[in-house]
C-alpha cells in the first residue's frame, strides 16, 4: 500500500472541501472494498477521506411512504432496523444476506452503491424499488444512476448522502449466492407498486443491474410465481464465468424471480 | 498413576495459546536487522527468458539485493531433487527428472514460477522494487491439461522429454486382469476426473532466514511440515553440510501436504541472508499462495470393473493420467503412480487388478501431496465404478458392496496391489454405518425433502487406507529438577494436537501427570531425526516412538526403584505408575525424583540417568479403514446440494484421544466435501493463466455447508504392526467423503437418468446434468489416451 494523507472530516462541506483541495482523493466508508483495492495497488490516492464522522450521512427515517437511509448506514443496521423491517421487509432481508457478519458491520449502503459491483445486492433493491440516490449536490433516479459495471453517474468528488426508497405494496428479494464468494450469482428484487411491477436483477448482467421486462410484463398480468415457469428469459448480455454461463444465469433469473414473488406474497 | 490414560478425550493444551492469539507463527518472528523479501514471479505459463534487468530495482530506495539466475549459476547451486518413492517406469527405465532450480534459469514453465528475489529494508520497498525488475520474455505455447499434454503435437515443456511424460508406471497382474475381463459376464468402464485442488492453509507459507558469518551457520524458521527432510534438501542445494542448517517450524497454521516439500523461497532467503549478513523474512500473500503452493489430485482416469452375472467382482483395471506441474517436485511423481495404486479396490475382494499411472509435465503450479496423496483418488476410482456398475447393470448399490467386502476370515490378506491388509472387520463396519443412518430415519428424511420439491439421495462408501511418510521417528525425554519433563519429537503438528496426544502417551505409559510434560517438536536442534507430518504417521510412528521411549525409561528406572525398595532390579515390576517388589511399592514420581539426586542412586548411576532418546522404526504400513455414508437433497430447479446426514465408522485401531480423532475426521470430511462440491483449481486452457486465483473464485466450504457428523470407532481389531496398535487417522476423512458425497448426489438424480458428473458438483453442473438427462459419454475424458 502506498502512503496517503488520511483525514476524518466532521461535516459534508468539510469532506467536499478536502476533496477539492487534494490531488487525487478517495472517500472511504467502511473500507470493505477500498482497503483491499489500496492494498493491491489498484488505486493509489494521495488522500483518503474517511466519511465515518460526517453527521449528515447517518440514520434511517420513515415518513410519507418513503424510507430514507443515510449513506453511512451499515448493512447490519439496515438488517436489524424495525422501521425498515415494517416498511420494506425485503430490504431488511437483503441487507441481512450481504457477506458475513464482519462485512455487514463495516460495509455501508453508500459504499456499495458508489462501488456498483455488478454482483452486489443493494443495486437490485435500488432499481427494483425505483429509489432515489441523494448526493451532496442533486437527486438521481435509480434508472439514471447505474452506468454499467463498477460505473455510476457520480461526478468526481460527489458524495452520496442518502437513498430514498418508496414503500411498495409488496416486495421480495431472492439471492442465489456465488458458491465461492457468496456475492449474488443472481439476485432478483421484485416490487409491486401502484404504478406496476418492477423486477431488477443483479449479478447476472454484463452491464450490471438491469430490469427484466419479460418478467415485469408477466407479473403485471398475474402477480404469482407459478405462471413464471413459462417465461423464457433472454440470454443476451448475461455474464458467463466459471460458476455460471449465460444459460444458467437466465434460468436462475426465472427461478429467483419466482421465489421473490412467493416471498412478496407471503409464501416462502 | 497418571491423571490421564490412553483413550481419554483430553482437551488440547495448545488451544489456549491459539485461541487467545498467542500462537507463535513465522510471521510473529522478527529479528534485529531483519530485511523483507518479495518474489518476482512469472506472468507467463511458458516463456523463454531473454534477459533480466535489475538495475532500476536496485536503484530504488531501501533495496538491498536482487537475486537472479546469474547468482544461482555463478554459485553453482544444485537443483532440488525429487524424493518420489516411485522412480521407475514399467519398462525398468528411470523417470525423467528435469533440473528444478529455485529460480527459473532459461525458461519459465508456470505462472507464478520464481524468477528473482528482491530484498529491501521494508516490505513495501521490496514490493515496489519487485515490479521494477524488468524481465524480457518470449512467450511459448502452453499446455495445462495432462491428457492433452500427452497427445502428439502438444507443446513440449522440456527438451529430451518426449510427450511430456515423466513416468509410466504399472502395478498388478496385467495378463490375469485382461483374462478376467475377457471372460466376465459384465464389464463397465467410465472416465472420471479427480479435480485439481489446493490446501489453502489458514497460515500462508513463509520463513525467516538468518546466517551467522562467524560460525557459518544458518537458521531457518519456516512454516514447514517436514523440517528434517527440507533441511537436507536446502543444504544439498546450497552445497553446505546439513549440520550447518538449523531448521525450526514454530506454530504452523495448517499444512495438509502443501507445506511438505522443499520450496524455492526458503532456500532463496537463506542465500540472501548470507549475502547480506542480515536476517531475511518472506511471507507469501494469499494470492501468491494460489499460484505457488503445491496443488493436489488432478487426475483423469479410466476405471473398469469386471463382474460375474450375480455381481461378484472379478477384476479392476485403472489407467490414470496425472498432471504434476512443470517439474518432478518433491513427491509429485509418486501420487498418480504408487500413491494411487496401493489402495485400489478398497476393502473389496478382487482376484485380479491392474493399475497404470502416468505422471505428465504441464504448465501449472507443482503437484505434491494433498491430504491422502493417492488414497482418496484410489477410493474415488473404486467407489465410483462400483456405483456406476450398480446403476447401469441394475444391482442394488448397498447389496453389491455388501456382497464383495472381504470377510474377516480372509485376513491377513495381500491384495493384488501388494497391500498387506492385516486386521479389520469390513462387513461389521458396513452394517454398523447403515444402522447409524437408519436410526436417523432415512425414509422420513426422504419424505421431507420430496415434500419440499427436492430430490433425496443416499450413498455408502467403504474405504481402505494406508499410512505412509517417513518410517523413522525420534522421541527424546529429559527429566528436569523443577519437576517438568521435556518431550521432543521429530513429528510436526500443523494444528492437529500432537502437543496433547503425544504428551498423553508419555504420561500414561510412565504413570506421571500429563501437566508435567513440556512438548517440543519440528526443530532440528531438538531432535536428530524426524519424519515430519504426512501419511497419517503422527501417532503411528511418532506415538510409537514416544511409547517406546517410555517403555525403555521404565527399564532404566528399575534399578533406581530397586534401591528405593531395597530389592533387586529383577524383582521389580511396573504397572500403573507404580514399581512393585514383593509387598512394597514406589511411584514413578518418586523414582524420577530419586534419579535426579546422586544420594539416592545406585552406584554407577548419575543424576539424569533416566533422560533417554529412542528411535522407532515402522515395519509395515498400517491399514486404517472405515465406511462413510451420506444423505443429501438436491434442488432440481437450481442444482444446489444440501446434506441431510453424514455417518462415519472408522477403524483406526486403538484411539489415543477420541476428541482429537473426531477433529481429524471432521476436518477431513469437510475437505472432501469441499472437493466434491466446490473446490476447483482452474487454468485457462489457452493461456495457462490461473482463473481461480483468489477466494472470490476458489470455493472453500463454509461451516454452514458441512453437515453434522455422527462418528463411531471400531477398536476391536487393533493392528499388531506397531506396539500402540494404532492405524493412523489423519487423512481418512477426506478419503471417504468424496465418493460418499458424489454417489449420494447421483443417487438423488437417478430419476433423471444421470449416471455421472465430474467433481466438483457445482450447482451449474448438477443443473446441466439434469437437463442433459442420461446423455453422457463414458469415455469422453480420455478417449483413446487410456
Ligand atoms: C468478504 C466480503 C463479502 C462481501 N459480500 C457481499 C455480498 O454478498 N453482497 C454485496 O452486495 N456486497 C458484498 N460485499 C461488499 C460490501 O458489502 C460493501 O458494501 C462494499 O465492499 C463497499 O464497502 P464500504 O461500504 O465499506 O465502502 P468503501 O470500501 O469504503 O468504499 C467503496 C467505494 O465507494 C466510495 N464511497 C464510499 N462511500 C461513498 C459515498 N457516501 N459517496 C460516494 N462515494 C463513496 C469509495 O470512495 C470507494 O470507491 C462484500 C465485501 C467483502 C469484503
Amino acid at each position: 500500500m502506498e502512503d496517503f494523507t488520511y483525514s476524518r472530516p466532521a461535516s459534508l462541506s468539510d469532506a467536499v472541501a478536502v476533496h477539492g483541495n487534494a490531488d487525487d482523493a478517495m472517500y472511504m466508508a467502511g473500507g470493505q472494498t477500498l482497503i483491499p483495492v489500496l492494498k493491491q495497488g489498484l488505486a493509489m490516492p494521495t488522500d483518503v477521506i474517511d466519511l465515518g464522522a460526517v453527521w449528515q450521512l447517518d440514520g434511517i427515517a420513515v415518513s410519507g411512504g418513503t424510507v430514507t437511509i443515510g449513506a453511512m448506514t451499515r448493512h447490519a443496521v439496515v438488517a436489524a432496523s424495525n422501521d425498515v423491517g415494517r416498511a420494506i421487509p425485503a430490504l431488511a432481508t437483503l441487507a441481512g444476506g450481504i457477506g458475513d457478519a464482519q462485512v455487514r458491520n463495516r460495509g455501508t449502503i453508500g459504499g456499495s452503491l458508489a462501488n456498483n459491483d455488478p454482483s452486489a445486492d443493494y443495486p437490485a433493491a435500488v432499481l427494483g424499488l425505483n429509489a432515489t440516490v441523494v448526493t451532496d449536490r442533486r437527486e438521481l433516479a435509480a434508472g439514471g444512476y447505474f452506468d454499467g459495471m463498477f460505473a455510476t453517474s457520480l461526478e468526481p468528488g460527489e458524495i452520496i448522502t442518502a437513498v430514498k426508497f418508496p414503500v411498495p405494496e409488496k416486495a421480495g428479494y431472492a439471492k442465489f449466492p456465488n458458491p465461492a464468494s457468496r456475492y449474488a450469482l443472481v439476485g432478483v428484487f421484485v416490487a409491486k407498486t401502484a404504478s406496476g411491477v418492477r423486477v431488477a436483477a443483479t449479478g447476472a448482467g454484463q452491464d450490471g443491474v438491469f430490469r427484466v421486462t419479460v418478467l415485469e410484463d408477466a407479473l403485471n398480468d398475474d402477480f404469482r410465481a407459478a405462471p413464471l415457469r413459462d417465461v423464457t428469459i433472454p440470454e443476451d448480455n448475461l455474464m458467463t464465468d466459471m460458476h455460471a454461463d449465460a444459460a444458467y444465469r437466465a434460468h436462475l433469473i426465472g427461478v429467483m424471480t419466482a421465489r421473490a414473488v412467493a416471498r412478496a406474497n407471503g409464501r416462502d | 498413576m497418571s491423571n490421564v490414560k490412553i483413550g481419554d478425550s483430553l482437551k488440547r493444551f495448545e488451544d489456549q495459546r491459539f485461541l487467545t492469539g498467542r500462537g507463535r507463527y513465522v510471521d510473529d518472528i522478527n529479528l534485529d536487522g531483519q530485511t523483507r523479501a518479495v518474489v518476482v514471479r512469472s506472468p507467463y505459463a511458458h516463456a523463454t527468458i531473454r534477459s533480466i534487468d535489475t538495475a532500476a530495482a536496485l536503484a530504488m530506495e531501501g533495496v538491498l539485493l536482487v537475486v537472479t539466475r546469474d547468482d544461482w549459476q555463478r554459485e553453482g547451486f544444485k537443483p532440488m531433487p525429487t524424493k518420489s518413492a516411485v522412480k521407475t517406469n514399467a519398462d525398468g527405465t528411470p523417470l525423467k527428472e528435469p533440473p528444478r532450480h529455485a529460480l527459473a534459469i532459461d525458461r519459465v514453465r508456470y505462472v507464478g514460477e520464481p524468477v528473482a528475489l528482491v530484498v529491501a529494508e521494508t516490505l513495501s520497498q521490496a514490493q515496489a522494487a519487485a515490479e521494477a525488475v524488468e524481465v524480457d520474455y518470449d512467450e511459448l505455447p502452453a499446455v495445462v491439461d495432462p491428457v492433452q499434454a500427452l497427445a502428439p503435437g502438444a507443446p513440449q515443456l522440456w527438451d529430451g522429454i518426449p510427450n511430456n511424460l515423466c513416468i509410466d508406471f504399472e502395478l498388478g497382474d496385467k495378463a490375469g486382469t485382461d483374462k478376467a475381463f475377457a471372460e466376465a459376464d459384465h464389464v463397465v468402464s467410465l472416465d472420471i476426473l479427480n479435480n485439481r485442488v489446493t490446501a489453502v492453509p489458514i497460515e500462508t507459507r513463509g520463513c525467516v532466514a538468518a546466517h551467522d558469518a562467524g560460525s557459518d551457520r544458518y537458521t531457518l524458521w519456516n512454516a514447514s511440515q517436514n523440517v528434517h527432510a527440507n533441511r537436507d534438501t536446502f543444504a544439498e542445494v546450497l552445497n553446505i553440510a546439513k549440520e550447518q542448517l538449523d531448521h525450526i517450524a514454530p506454530d504452523v497454521g495448517g499444512g495438509f501436504g502443501a507445506k511438505n516439500s522443499g520450496y524455492p523461497e526458503p532456500v532463496l532467503c537463506l542465500y540472501a541472508a548470507r549475502r547480506l549478513g542480515r536476517p531475511v523474512k518472506w511471507i507469501n500473500s494469499r494470492s501468491e499462495s494460489f499460484l505457488s503452493d503445491t496443488h493436489g489430485r488432478g487426475q483423469t482416469s479410466r476405471v473398469e470393473l469386471a463382474l460375474t452375472r450375480d455381481g461378484r467382482f472379478l477384476a479392476l483395471r485403472t489407467s490414470t493420467v496425472g498432471g504434476i506441474g512443470a517439474y518432478a517436485w518433491t513427491v509429485g511423481p509418486f501420487t498418480p503412480t504408487g500413491g494411487s495404486a496401493r489402495t485400489q479396490g478398497g476393502p473389496y475382494h478382487f482376484p485380479a487388478m491392474h493399475y497404470r499411472g502416468r505422471a505428465v509435465f504441464i504448465n501449472t503450479a507443482p503437484m505434491d501431496p494433498y491430504r491422502g496423496a493417492g488414497r482418496p483418488e484410489a477410493t474415488f476410482q473404486t467407489e465410483r465404478i462400483v456405483e456406476y456398475a450398480a446403476r447401469t447393470l441394475g444391482f442394488d448399490p448397498v447389496e453389491l458392496r455388501r456382497k464383495n467386502l472381504m470377510p474377516p476370515e480372509m485376513l491377513p490378506h495381500k491384495t493384488p496391489m501388494g497391500l498387506d491388509v492385516d486386521s479389520g472387520d469390513f462387513p461389521l463396519l458396513f452394517e454398523e454405518t447403515l444402522k447409524m443412518a437408519d436410526k436417523a430415519d432415512l425414509a422420513a428424511l426422504r419424505a421431507k425433502a420430496e415434500g419440499a420439491g427436492r430430490k433425496f439421495g443416499f450413498a455408502i462408501a467403504p474405504y481402505l487406507e494406508c499410512t505412509g511418510g517417513g518410517p523413522k521417528e525420534h522421541a527424546g525425554v529429559v527429566f528436569n529438577k523443577d519437576g517438568s519433563i521435556e518431550l521432543a519429537v521429530g513429528t510436526s503438528s500443523t494444528g492437529m494436537g500432537h502437543e496433547t496426544a503425544l504428551a498423553q502417551i508419555l504420561a500414561a505409559n510412565l504413570g506421571v501427570d500429563v501437566d508435567r510434560i513440556k512438548f517440543r517438536q519440528a526443530d532440528t536442534t531438538a531432535t536428530p531425526l524426524g519424519g515430519g507430518h504426512g501419511g497419517s504417521r503422527g501417532m503411528e510412528v511418532g506415538g510409537n516412538a514416544v511409547k517406546q521411549a517410555a517403555d525403555e525409561i521404565v527399564e532404566l528406572a528399575k534399578p533406581v526403584a530397586a534401591r528405593l525398595l531395597q530389592s533387586e532390579t529383577e524383582e521389580v515390576e511396573f504397572a500403573d505408575g507404580q514399581f512393585q517388589a514383593g509387598a512394597s511399592s514406589v511411584s514413578m514420581n518418586d523414582v524420577i525424583e530419586a534419579s535426579l539426586d546422586s544420594d539416592k542412586l545406585p552406584d554407577g548411576m548419575e543424576p539424569g540417568c533416566l533422560d533417554h532418546s529412542s528411535v522407532f522404526e515402522r515395519g509395515v504400513i498400517s491399514i486404517p479403514n472405515g465406511v462413510h455414508a451420506a444423505a443429501v437433497e438436491v434442488d432440481p430447479e437450481t442444482g444446489v446440494v444440501g446434506f441431510l446426514g453424514y455417518w462415519v465408522m472408522d477403524d483406526f485401531g486403538k484411539i489415543i484421544n477420541p476428541m482429537l480423532a473426531d477433529g481429524q475426521v471432521m476436518g477431513g470430511v469437510a475437505q472432501g466435501i469441499g472437493q466434491a462440491l466446490l473446490e476447483d483449481i482452474v487454468y485457462d486452457p489457452d493461456t495457462g493463466q490461473l482463473v481461480t486465483g483468489s477466494l472470490m473464485d476458489y470455493g472453500l466450504p463454509h461451516a454452514d455447508e458441512i453437515p453434522n457428523m455422527e462418528i463411531g470407532y471400531y477398536e476391536g481389531a487393533p493392528t499388531k504392526k506397531n506396539p500402540l496398535g494404532v492405524k493412523g487417522a489423519g487423512e481418512a476423512g477426506c478419503v471417504g467423503a468424496c465418493p460418499a458425497a458424489v454417489n449420494a448426489v447421483l443417487d438423488a438424480l437417478k430419476d433423471y437418468g444421470v449416471t455421472h458428473i465430474d467433481m466438483p458438483l457445482t450447482p451449474m453442473k448438477v443443473w446441466k446434468a439434469i437437463r442433459a438427462g442420461g446423455k453422457h459419454d463414458p469415455h469422453g475424458l480420455l478417449g483413446d489416451a487410456a
